[in-house]
């Protein structure tokens, strides 16, 4: 395992120098999806929650910077502790009101809360220009030149990574499985089941705005499209679609999703038809995700009794 | 803002509720029986708009019969639906259902954007309704009217098939208890197959009968899923009479909501869906859950 991380790093920080143009803007486009699909699944896999609600906290994190630096003239990078705050404080509203509730009920209010945010930004031309966003927001030095900001992100990536490596060892992630796995039975041992929850959906909403962040500077815009459900849908389809059972799965899969997205669109304007297609192909065969489909040598030789 | 307008705006609210009771009484449906989210229902209220205006094109004379046809493909076209997808997910977990149904949405876009082209379609008013009938002495759609009716006509047969007849009771006895009627002998794929299909029928005939007053194109089923949802889970997921009520406050919200602040109008909307998560996160007339799982 300690080997291909490796590999993987050394390939990922040399790719930018082999790569045109539109190559590196798919590859940024890859690592901001990955760190939105890492954070997901954080909270996804962690707790079982599935969130229809992560658009809320990538676009107000977005939304964020974009209004700091067209209002306010704040510096880009600057605006990154705000961002995630406003990330921080969305999902901790969200996470407070929506993890009371369970299975699909949980999703649905989370995506209730999603749509509220996008309805404001959608219709308060006022603040947030409405349905014409904020543009123009090139950000300078690092984050304005497209291989910085492909370090940026890959470092982002790299943290938020660690920061689930961490959770997931720690008293915490086990708690949170636990309670995710029986939650009566985690109740009755004293674990407070509702805080474990929204800490956990905090954290991951906040490493969300992260993406968002990234996801302002690379698009120089932002539109309530960041809000609106089929980001958060979107973001489900990486997860899955790379495999949520796998440490990098969500990784893989935004990959998978930006990458194809990128070869689809180049061909034809008919791309929600080949990702429809691919989405069933995968449910219906083969519904571990990507990776399933690589040689599984490497799991089976890994000691079970982890479990 | 005088009585007749207030009036008025109330029955334009009534007529965007019952458009909202069709879209989502269907969605209530499938859900209560089979527990599935079907994020492709507004897809398939969008198709049966499209299904009207290519047998019509776009004429409105031939309306009424177009429009039994339209909804027949409807039907047709959810039985197909569960037998070849939907009944592969039913025991799967949620995100499954729900990935599966976003692929049915995402198809279905595209295959009507190639069938029917990317632009808005609409269709004159149907015959008997070409005339604005005068309230209070203020020229109104006559269709706005027809349209709740049409709509009362259709909760009132459901509720008939429902509550008296058999395989209505049957359809309701599977909401509460499936491996009961499996002991029972009934037949529960077909029984499945049956509400899918009774449930999109239902969508495609919202649909065909919202076109002379909404015109449709392929990016309006992203928008209409979501209203479906939030009526569905204002009114109790599985609840036809919940859907019923839910449309109505709904619809009015937003036919007065657009008066007062016309700017966060849809916002009050997601208000009312969150306020009723939280406080009655069954629905206002869903039934609570027994047992929290």
């Amino acid at each position: 395992m300690r080997t291909r991380l490796a590999l993987a790093a050394v390939v990922l920080a040399l790719l930018p120098w082999f790569l045109h143009d539109y190559g590196l803007q798919v590859a940024i486009q890859a690592l901001v999806l990955g760190v939105f699909a890492m954070s997901f699944n954080l909270l996804f896999r962690n707790t079982g929650l599935l969130s229809f609600g992560h658009a809320a906290c990538f676009g107000s994190a977005g939304y964020t910077t974009a209004l700091l630096v067209s209002k306010l003239r704040w510096n880009f990078a600057a605006t990154l502790p705000l961002a995630l705050a406003a990330a921080a404080l969305v999902a901790l509203v969200i996470g407070f009101f929506s993890v009371r509730l369970t299975k699909i009920y949980f999703t649905m209010l989370t995506l209730a809360f999603a749509q509220m945010l996008w309805a404001v930004a959608h219709k308060w031309y006022g603040f947030t220009g409405g349905d014409n966003g904020i543009s123009g927001l090139l950000p300078p030095g690092l984050l304005g030149n497209p291989k910085g900001l492909y370090y940026a992100s890959l470092m982002a990536l790299a943290v938020v990574c660690a920061v689930i490596h961490v959770v997931r060892r720690s008293p915490a992630g086990y708690t949170l499985r636990a309670v995710r796995d029986n939650p009566a039975r985690a109740e009755a041992i004293g674990i407070s089941a509702f805080e474990y929850m929204v800490a956990a959906f905090v954290l991951s909403g906040t490493l969300s705005g992260l993406a968002g962040f990234l996801q302002v500077a690379w698009q120089h815009s932002v539109f309530p499209d960041l809000l609106y459900w089929t980001t958060s849908a979107e973001v489900i389809i990486a997860v899955i679609l790379g495999g949520s059972a796998e440490f990098f799965g969500p990784a893989i899969g935004a990959v998978v999703l930006v990458v194809l997205e990128a070869v689809v669109r180049s061909h034809t304007q008919y791309w929600p038809l080949a990702l429809g297609m691919v989405l069933l192909a995968m449910v219906l065969f083969f519904p571990s995700g990507v990776v399933s489909l690589f040689p599984r040598r490497q799991r089976q030789e890994a000691p079970r009794a982890a479990a | 803002m005088t009585l007749p307008f207030l009036f008025l705006e109330f029955m334009t609210g009534l007529a965007s509720a019952a458009s909202l009771f069709l879209l989502a009484v269907g969605l209530s449906l499938i859900f209560g029986a089979l527990g599935i989210v079907n994020f492709a229902h507004g897809s398939f209220f969008v198709l049966g708009a499209y299904f009207l205006f290519a047998l019509t094109h776009g004429d409105a004379t031939g309306f009424w019969h177009y429009l039994l046809l339209a909804v027949a493909a409807s039907l047709v076209l959810g039985a197909v639906v569960e037998r070849v997808f939907i009944r592969r997910v039913l025991n799967r977990a949620e995100h499954y259902q729900i990935l599966l149904t976003y692929a049915l949405l995402l198809i279905i876009e595209d295959v009507s954007k190639i069938c029917f082209g990317a632009d808005y379609k609409s269709i004159g008013m149907p015959k008997g309704f070409e005339m604005p009938v005068f309230v209070l002495g203020i020229p109104f759609p006559s269709y706005y009217l027809g349209l709740v009716g049409l709509a009362a006509a259709a909760a009132l047969l459901l509720w008939l098939f429902l509550h008296r007849t058999r395989y209505g009771t049957l359809v309701r006895a599977v909401t509460q208890d499936r491996e009961m009627l499996e002991a029972l002998g009934v037949n529960v794929p077909l029984l499945f197959t049956v509400i899918f299909a009774v449930g999109i029928g239902l969508a495609g005939f919202g649909g065909a009968v919202s076109l002379p007053l909404q015109s449709i194109s392929t990016g309006v089923a992203m928008d209409a899923v979501i209203s479906a949802f939030i009526v569905v889970v204002v009114g109790g997921l599985g609840s036809i009479w919940g859907t019923l009520l839910s449309a109505i406050l709904i619809g009015e919200i937003q036919a007065f909501g657009a008066l007062v602040l016309p700017e966060f109008s849809i916002a009050f909307t997601y208000v009312l869906m969150a306020a009723v998560l939280l406080f009655r996160p069954w629905g206002l007339l869903g039934r609570p859950p027994a047992v929290r799982t």
